[in-house]
C-alpha cells in the first residue's frame, strides 16, 4: 500500500471514475482556500472487450486533462506523478471509483423470509449483484434439488445471512451444509466466493465448512437482532469482495489501486456516501435523494438523517440491460412520456438497438425524446423498487415521494441534455417530488469522485458541491391536493432584488416557470387555497421562503401528485409537448 | 494511444487469420490433438450435460442406525458406478443394499448420506469450421485457427452451422418473403436483406437451411428467431435496415463457397465476441491477424450505428476539434464522414465503428 499524502499539504486532487461505457477523470485544486473543479476528461472505457483493461481508458481521460490544463499528470513511463512537483506537475491525492465489470451472479442464502432474507436481499441490491437464486429455511425444495439449482445458477458469489448474534446456529449450519456441497461441485477454478454476514458466533464454523472449496469473507451480521438491521458494515466488506471479483476478470485495477493508495471504491458506494453526507448537513426533517441513471445500472440513494438506503438495479439501465425494462414496464408506460407519435414497434427496435450499442447518442429529435421517455420510465421503475422501507409520503400515501431536499441527479442522458429543461422535466415526471425541493444536476459525473475523495479530504465534497460545478436546475414547488383541472391552487409572489415582483395565480394542471437564474436569490410567498399543501407543513398553510435560482428557473409544478396523464394518446402527446415548452426544453 | 479515440472495430475482411476458442459448457475431455487439421463437423471435445444430484440415505436404505451406516459403504467418493451397482451393503438377513439409481458417480459422503451424481447426456463440441488445432487446455477449450474471409454482425440466435453460401432476394435491402425460398436453397447458408415476419424464417426450417444472414429483423421476431434450429445472424440491428454494403459485397462475392456461421448472441461487453461468418480461404502469406484496436483517424472506413444513417458505410474525411450540433439539440465531438451515395455528413464519434 502506498502512504496517503499528508492531508495538510494536499492540494491537487485527481479523481477517476471507470464506468462500463465511459471513464471520467476530474482534477480539483485549491482556489481561494476552497476546492474547485479545474478540468474534466472523458474517454470511452477500455474495461470492455477487446482491451479488458481499465488503465488505458484512465490514461486517455487523464491525457485530456493534461491537454486542457497544460498540467503534466503522467511521467515518461505513463505513471502518475504524485505528489505534485514545485513545477506544477502531478497531483497530491488520487482517488478512484468503478462501476465497470460484468454482472456478478449471486445466490442468496438466509433463514427467515421476512427477516434475514429480506436484509440479505437489501444488501445484495445495494451493489452490483444480480441475485439469481434464493434459498431459505422455508424453501420446500429438496436439499439435492437445491444443490442442482446452485450449480445451474453458476454463482460468482454466495451471500449467506441468517441468525441473530448469539441466536440460531443449528439451522444456519444445516442450510450451509448443502450450499458448501454445491460449491465444492463446481469445476476447479470456478468455485464461488462466499460472503457470510450472519450470526457472528458462526463465522469460524462457516470458514471451516468451505475450507478447501471457496474463499470465505466474513462481514458483520446484517441482522444482529430481530429488531435491528445494519447493512453499512457488511456493505463495505461486500464492496471489497465485488472489487476483487471484478479485478479478477478485468485488468488494470492493480495499477489504479496502487495510485489510489490501495483502494478503488465502488461508484454506487461513493455516490451513496455523498447523499448520506448531505442528509447530515441539510435539514434533518427531510430526506436527500440521489439518482444516477447509467448505461449498465440505475442507482437510487436516499438518506434520512444519515440513514442511507442504497439500491443498485443492474437490470435497469440505458444500455445493455434496457430490454429488461419491457419485463417490468408495459410499452404504454414508456410511450406515455412521448411528445410525438412514435409507433410501438419503432420503440421496441430502438430499445434492442440501444442495448447493442449503448455508447451511441441520438442525432434526431424523435430519438432524443424516446431516450428521455425511457429515462423517465427507468427512473420511475427503479424508484418504485427501491422505496421499500422508506418513510411514507405526505399523509402516509405510499405512492408519493416523502419530502426530499435536495434531489441530486446524474447519468449520461440527463447530464448531456441539450437544454436543462429536458433533465428537469424528466426528473419531475419520473420522481414526482412533493412540497419544496431543489433539483441539482451533476453534469460532469463528479458525485462518485467526491464520495471517494471525502474519505481522504473531508472538506472537498462540501466545497465542490457548493461551487458552480453542479447545475442547480431550480427550486421546485409541487403542491399536493386534488380537484378539477383549472382549479386555483395558490397565489404566488416572487420578489427579486432590483426587479419588479412577479405575482399571479397558479391553477391545477399548470407547469409554471418563473425567471430566477442560477446564482440569484428571491423571496417566494405562497398562499395556497384550502385543500392544497405547498410544502409548509399543512394544507392551506401560507408562508414565505428564500429561494435560489437555477438553470431552468423557479418551477411550480401544479400538475398534481401523483401525476395523472390523459388517457387519450393525442391529448397526452400535446401535453407532453406543452410541458417541454413551458419548462424551456423546446421553443 | 493517448488522446486517440478508440471506437469499436467491426471486421469485414476478405483475408485474415481467424483464431477462435471453442469451449464446452462444462469441463470434459478434449479429443482433438494439437496441430491436427479438423473439419467443421468433427467433434473436438466431449462432456456430459449438467448432471442431476440425489441424496441416498444409507441408514434408511440399509435399515441400520445412522452412526453404523457409513461402515457398510462399498464405494468411495469419486467412484463411477452403473445403474443397479451396490453402493452400500448387503446388511442383515435380508441382505439389504443401497444401489445406484442410475449410471453416475459418488460425489460426496456426508455421514449416513451419499450425494450421488446422475450422469448427464453426452455432448460433443464440433469444430464448426475447417481449421488447425493450435491450442487446448485439455478439458474444456480448444483453440482453432484458419485463414479466412471474416464478416461480423451484431446479434445472433446462439446457433452454429456450416454450409454453402447462397443469396436470397436481390440486394442488401431485399425483404425476406416465403416465395423466395425454394428447393434450390436447401441446406445452404442464405444471405438476405431484412425480415419483418416470422413465416419465411419458419419456412426456411423446412428447407433445412444451415443458416441465414440478414441486415436486420424486427425486434418482435427475437423470440421466434431464438427458437429456430438453424443459426440466424444480423449485421446491422433491429428494424428494417439493409445489410451494410461492405458485408453484403464480401458475402455475395463468395457465393458457392463453404462458410461457417457462428450466430453467437451478444453476452456482455466483457466477454463479447461478435456473431460472425468465417469463409475459409487457402492459406496465404499475406494473411495476418485482424487488429482489434484501431484509433479513429482520417481515411478510416467506418459504419454508422444509429439513425438517420444506421448501417451506412463511409470514410472519415475530417475530425474537427470543435463539437458539432445535431437536430436533436445535442453537441458532440464528430467526424465528417463521406457516406457512400450520400456525400459528406457530420456524425458523432460515439455513433461510429471502424470497419477493418
Amino acid at each position: 500500500m502506498m502512504d496517503l499524502p499528508n492531508m495538510v499539504d494536499a492540494e491537487t486532487l485527481l479523481a477517476v471514475d471507470v464506468g462500463s461505457v465511459h471513464t471520467r477523470a476530474s482534477l480539483f485544486d485549491v482556489v481561494d482556500n476552497q476546492y474547485r473543479l479545474v478540468a474534466t476528461g472523458r474517454s470511452l472505457s477500455t474495461a470492455t472487450t477487446p482491451l479488458l483493461d481499465i488503465s488505458e481508458g484512465v490514461r486517455m481521460a487523464m491525457d485530456q486533462i493534461q491537454t486542457i490544463t497544460g498540467r503534466r499528470l503522467l511521467d515518461e513511463q505513463d505513471g502518475l506523478i504524485m505528489p505534485s512537483s514545485s513545477q506544477g506537475a502531478g497531483v497530491d491525492v488520487f482517488v478512484a471509483t468503478s462501476s465497470a465489470g460484468p454482472r456478478l451472479r449471486a445466490v442468496l442464502v438466509g433463514l427467515t423470509p421476512g427477516v434475514s432474507l429480506e436484509s440479505g436481499r437489501r444488501l445484495a441490491t445495494s451493489s452490483y449483484l444480480d441475485v439469481v437464486e434464493e434459498i431459505g429455511l422455508a424453501d420446500r425444495r429438496r436439499e439435492d434439488e437445491r444443490i442442482d439449482l446452485i450449480l445451474a445458477a453458476r454463482p460468482d458469489l454466495i451471500l449467506i445471512v441468517g441468525g441473530t448474534d448469539g441466536g440460531a446456529d443449528e439451522s444456519v449450519l444445516r442450510l450451509v451444509e448443502g450450499v458448501a456441497l454445491a460449491a465444492g461441485l463446481r469445476p476447479a477454478g470456478h468455485a464461488p466466493r462466499v460472503l457470510y454476514a450472519g450470526n457472528r458466533q458462526l463465522g469460524a464454523a462457516i470458514v471451516e465448512r468451505f475450507a478447501d472449496q471457496s474463499s470465505v469473507s466474513l462481514a458483520p451480521n446484517v441482522r444482529p437482532s430481530l429488531e435491528n438491521e445494519d447493512l453499512t458494515s457488511a456493505r463495505n466488506r461486500m464492496a471489497e469482495v465485488i472489487a476483487d471479483l471484478r479485478s479478477s476478470k478485468i485488468s488494470g485495477f492493480d495499477l489504479v489501486r496502487q495510485w489510489s493508495g490501495g483502494y478503488v471504491m465502488l461508484t454506487a458506494d461513493a455516490f451513496g456516501r455523498v447523499i448520506r453526507h448531505l442528509s447530515q448537513t441539510y435539514e434533518p426533517r427531510r430526506g436527500v435523494l440521489g439518482v444516477d441513471l447509467g448505461a449498465s445500472q440505475t442507482t437510487i440513494a436516499a438518506a434520512f438523517g444519515g440513514d442511507l438506503r442504497l439500491t443498485v438495479r443492474t437490470d435497469l439501465g440505458l444500455g445493455a440491460p434496457l430490454p429488461s425494462l419491457l419485463r417490468t414496464a408495459s410499452m404504454e408506460s414508456i410511450t406515455r412520456w412521448l411528445p410525438s407519435d412514435i409507433a410501438d414497434d419503432v420503440v421496441r427496435d430502438y430499445i434492442f438497438n440501444k442495448s447493442l450499442q449503448p455508447q451511441t447518442i441520438p442525432m434526431e429529435k424523435d430519438e432524443l425524446h424516446l431516450e428521455f421517455a425511457l429515462a423517465r420510465q427507468l427512473l420511475q421503475t427503479a424508484l418504485g423498487l427501491a422505496r421499500s422501507g422508506w418513510p411514507k409520503g405526505k399523509n402516509g400515501r405510499g405512492s408519493l415521494l416523502p419530502p426530499m431536499e435536495p434531489i441530486l441527479a446524474g447519468g449520461g442522458v440527463l447530464s448531456r441534455a441539450p437544454r436543462p429543461g429536458y433533465a428537469a422535466l424528466a426528473l419531475l415526471d419520473s420522481l414526482q417530488p412533493t412540497g419544496i425541493t431543489t433539483l441539482v444536476l451533476d453534469p460532469y459525473g463528479l458525485t462518485p469522485a467526491l464520495g471517494a475523495a471525502a474519505a481522504v479530504i473531508p472538506m472537498v465534497a462540501v466545497q465542490v458541491l457548493e461551487s458552480g460545478s453542479y447545475v442547480s436546475l431550480g427550486t421546485v414547488v409541487s403542491p399536493l391536493g386534488g380537484g378539477r383541472t383549472g382549479r386555483p391552487v395558490a397565489r404566488v409572489k416572487l420578489e427579486r432584488e432590483g426587479q419588479a415582483a412577479l405575482e399571479g395565480e397558479v391553477r391545477l394542471g399548470q407547469l409554471v416557470v418563473l425567471p430566477l437564474p442560477q446564482g440569484e436569490v428571491g423571496r417566494l410567498t405562497l398562499r395556497p387555497e384550502r385543500g392544497f399543501d405547498v410544502g409548509f407543513g399543512a394544507y392551506g398553510k401560507a408562508g414565505t421562503l428564500k429561494v435560489t435560482g437555477g438553470a431552468v428557473g423557479l418551477i411550480i409544478d401544479a400538475r398534481g401528485r401523483p401525476l395523472a396523464l390523459p388517457k387519450d394518446a393525442g391529448r397526452r402527446r400535446e401535453l407532453n409537448q406543452k410541458w417541454l415548452i413551458d419548462i424551456g426544453a423546446l421553443q | 494511444m493517448k488522446s486517440a479515440y478508440l471506437p469499436p472495430v467491426l471486421h469485414v475482411t476478405p483475408m485474415t487469420i481467424v483464431r477462435r476458442d471453442r469451449t464446452l459448457p462444462v469441463p470434459g475431455t478434449v479429443t482433438a490433438r494439437l496441430n491436427e487439421r479438423v473439419q467443421a463437423v468433427d467433434v473436438i471435445a466431449e462432456a456430459e450435460t449438467a448432471p442431476r444430484h440425489v441424496f441416498l440415505d444409507l441408514a434408511r436404505g440399509l435399515g441400520v442406525p445412522a452412526k453404523e451406516a457409513p461402515s457398510h459403504l462399498v464405494r468411495q467418493k469419486g467412484d463411477r458406478v452403473e445403474a443397479g451397482d451396490t453402493i452400500a451393503g448387503p446388511v442383515g438377513m435380508a441382505r439389504r443394499t443401497v444401489r445406484a439409481p442410475a449410471d453416475g458417480r459418488v460425489v460426496a459422503i456426508e455421514g449416513h448420506r451419499v450425494l450421488f451424481e446422475v450422469r448427464g447426456e453426452p455432448i460433443g463440441l464440433r469444430a464448426g469450421m475447417p481449421a488447425l488445432v493450435v491450442g487446448s487446455d485439455g478439458t474444456q477449450t480448444v483453440t482453432l485457427e484458419v485463414t479466412a474471409a471474416l464478416v461480423q454482425g451484431v446479434w445472433g440466435n446462439g446457433k452454429q452451422d456450416f454450409g454453402v453460401i447462397r443469396t436470397l432476394g436481390s440486394g442488401p435491402g431485399a425483404r425476406m418473403q416465403t416465395d423466395m425460398l425454394d428447393i434450390n436453397l436447401r441446406g445452404a447458408v442464405l444471405i438476405g436483406g431484412t425480415c419483418d415476419q416470422a413465416a419465411p424464417l419458419h419456412q426456411a426450417t423446412e428447407l433445412m437451411v444451415r443458416g441465414i444472414v440478414l441486415g436486420s429483423i424486427t425486434s418482435d421476431l427475437i423470440p421466434a428467431a431464438q427458437r429456430l434450429n438453424y443459426p440466424l445472424m444480423i449485421t446491422e440491428g433491429f428494424g428494417v435496415l439493409p445489410m451494410n454494403s461492405a458485408a453484403y459485397g464480401l458475402l455475395t462475392s463468395n457465393v458457392g463457397r463453404d462458410v461457417a456461421i457462428d450466430a453467437r448472441p451478444p453476452a456482455d461487453r466483457y466477454s463479447y465476441q461478435r456473431p460472425e461468418i468465417i469463409i475459409p480461404q487457402p492459406p496465404s502469406r499475406q494473411a495476418d491477424f485482424p487488429e482489434e484496436i484501431i484509433p479513429l483517424k482520417e481515411g478510416a472506413r467506418v459504419r454508422i450505428l444509429r439513425a438517420p444513417f444506421h448501417g451506412a458505410v463511409g470514410v472519415v474525411r475530417d475530425l474537427p476539434n470543435k463539437a458539432a450540433d445535431f437536430p436533436s439539440g445535442l453537441l458532440a465531438r464528430s467526424a465528417n464522414v463521406e457516406i457512400e451515395g450520400l456525400g459528406n455528413r457530420m456524425i458523432p464519434l460515439a455513433n461510429l465503428e471502424v470497419i477493418q
